[in-house]
């Protein structure tokens, strides 16, 4: 596999199989789907609320940012993985131009806080190029007082 | 005294009624509560200002809640206020009744107001769930978990799925707009924002992200500042700031959707 622009502590290895996958047109206004799925999927998993509430705006912040930059017309792809100690979520859309999502962005801030691991990477092995965010939510075991 | 309120005790009582209503408020607080006598002139105070709680009521008329049960909790509202109402302060009643019902009313459309038909069950399950939260946050320190929550309230965990999926239909955009103004006391943002503003500013040199955060209301953007500055969870926001852990994690959405539409392509 050829992962450019590939990043610290990548937290899903590209073998895994998921759960869970929803496919959307890759625009703003279906990504609420997307939401529900992943508010769903941790509540199940019995995520203390918190942990829900920030995996939702996770997915929805990492989606929103894919939408911009996905090629027009395509689709997006939010897979889940289900494990008793985390949730794990691949976002993909095929890419506009090739460039990953940038880092110093407030966006960027707010996923890498909102989740415990997160990556974005393009890969350019397959057609069309691909522009891809991972990431990980944990379920909280100790909370700080 | 501005119009409104002139209006407003015009419609209710008058001059004349209102030195009746010190003096009886007087006798009121000298009374035992559980006596007969201080029933009888709680009673007759309630009535007495009930048409300025209907006419509160009335200002919220058009935001799709029945008038009766604006009128309910306007009244509601007019209660607590003669029940705390203290004379010796040497302010007249409506000057203390006025924001208290419509801090009732506010806080009716901020915790309990739907923007779908939503079963009467689920509305109680949903409240049941909200108490059960708070009380838990308190006791564990943390959001609890829904299996939690099913413990507490000793109900089936698919039962307070329901309840917790039913908060997605709860109204929150337009209306927390709209009753923004007025709700600021009690806040205070300067001191824990003021520190941090370096912080934010690092991270949005690039992304002229400052601008888009002045707009923000005071308390969205504290919400903000709390849970991506301070890297608080949204329970310990919901504490600071004294709203639910549910109304933070919606304000936090639609803060976030808000940021995102205003930076527009820029990636």
């Amino acid at each position: 596999m050829s992962e450019a622009e590939s990043t610290i502590n990548e937290p899903i290895s590209d073998d895994v199989s998921f759960d869970v996958e929803v496919r959307v047109a890759a625009t703003p206004q279906h990504l609420s789907a997307i939401r529900a799925v992943a508010a769903d999927l941790a509540m199940r998993a019995d995520f203390d609320l918190d942990a829900i509430a920030d995996l939702k705006l996770a997915v929805d912040e990492a989606c929103s940012t894919l939408v911009m930059h996905a090629a027009s017309g395509t689709e997006l792809s939010c897979a889940f993985r289900c494990t008793p100690d985390e949730i794990a979520v691949r976002a993909v859309v095929p890419s506009a131009d090739g460039t990953p999502p940038r880092r110093d962005t407030f966006s960027w801030r707010v996923l890498s806080t909102l989740a415990d691991f997160v990556t974005a990477s393009v890969s350019r092995d397959g057609t069309p190029t691909r522009v891809r965010i991972d990431l990980v939510k944990k379920r909280t075991t100790v909370v700080n007082a | 005294m501005t119009g409104s309120e002139e209006r407003l005790r015009d419609g209710a009582t008058g001059q004349e009624g209102d030195d009746q209503s010190a003096e009886l408020f007087a006798e009121l607080r000298a009374l035992e509560p559980d006596s007969a006598r201080y029933g009888e002139l709680r009673d007759e105070l309630v009535t007495r200002f009930l048409p300025v709680a209907h006419r509160l009521a009335r200002r919220f008329r058009n935001r799709g809640e029945s008038m009766e049960d604006l009128e309910q909790v306007a009244t509601l509202g007019l209660i607590n206020a003669v029940d705390r109402f203290d004379p010796e302060r040497g302010t007249d009643f409506l000057s203390f009744a006025v924001p208290t019902v419509l801090g009732e009313l506010r806080r009716h459309f901020r915790d309990a107001t739907w923007s779908m038909r939503v079963p009467r069950r689920l509305k109680e399950l949903h409240l049941a769930i909200s108490g059960a939260v708070g009380e838990l946050s308190q006791r564990l320190g943390r959001a609890p978990t829904p299996s939690e929550i099913a413990a507490h309230l000793d109900l089936p965990r698919e039962d307070v799925f329901a309840g917790l999926e039913v908060s997605l239909a709860q109204r929150s955009a337009s209306l927390d707009e709209a009753l923004q103004q007025g709700e600021q006391e009690g806040l205070s943002l300067g001191d824990t924002i003021g520190s941090d503003d370096p912080h934010l500013a690092a991270v949005d040199e690039r992304e002229s992200l400052h601008p888009l955060l002045e707009c923000l209301p005071e308390r969205e953007r504290k919400i903000l500042v709390l849970r991506f500055v301070h890297n608080l969870t949204q329970t310990q926001i919901a504490e600071q700031v004294g709203v639910s852990q549910m109304h933070v994690s919606r304000l936090l959405s639609k803060t976030l959707e808000r940021l995102r539409q205003g930076l527009g392509r820029e990636r």
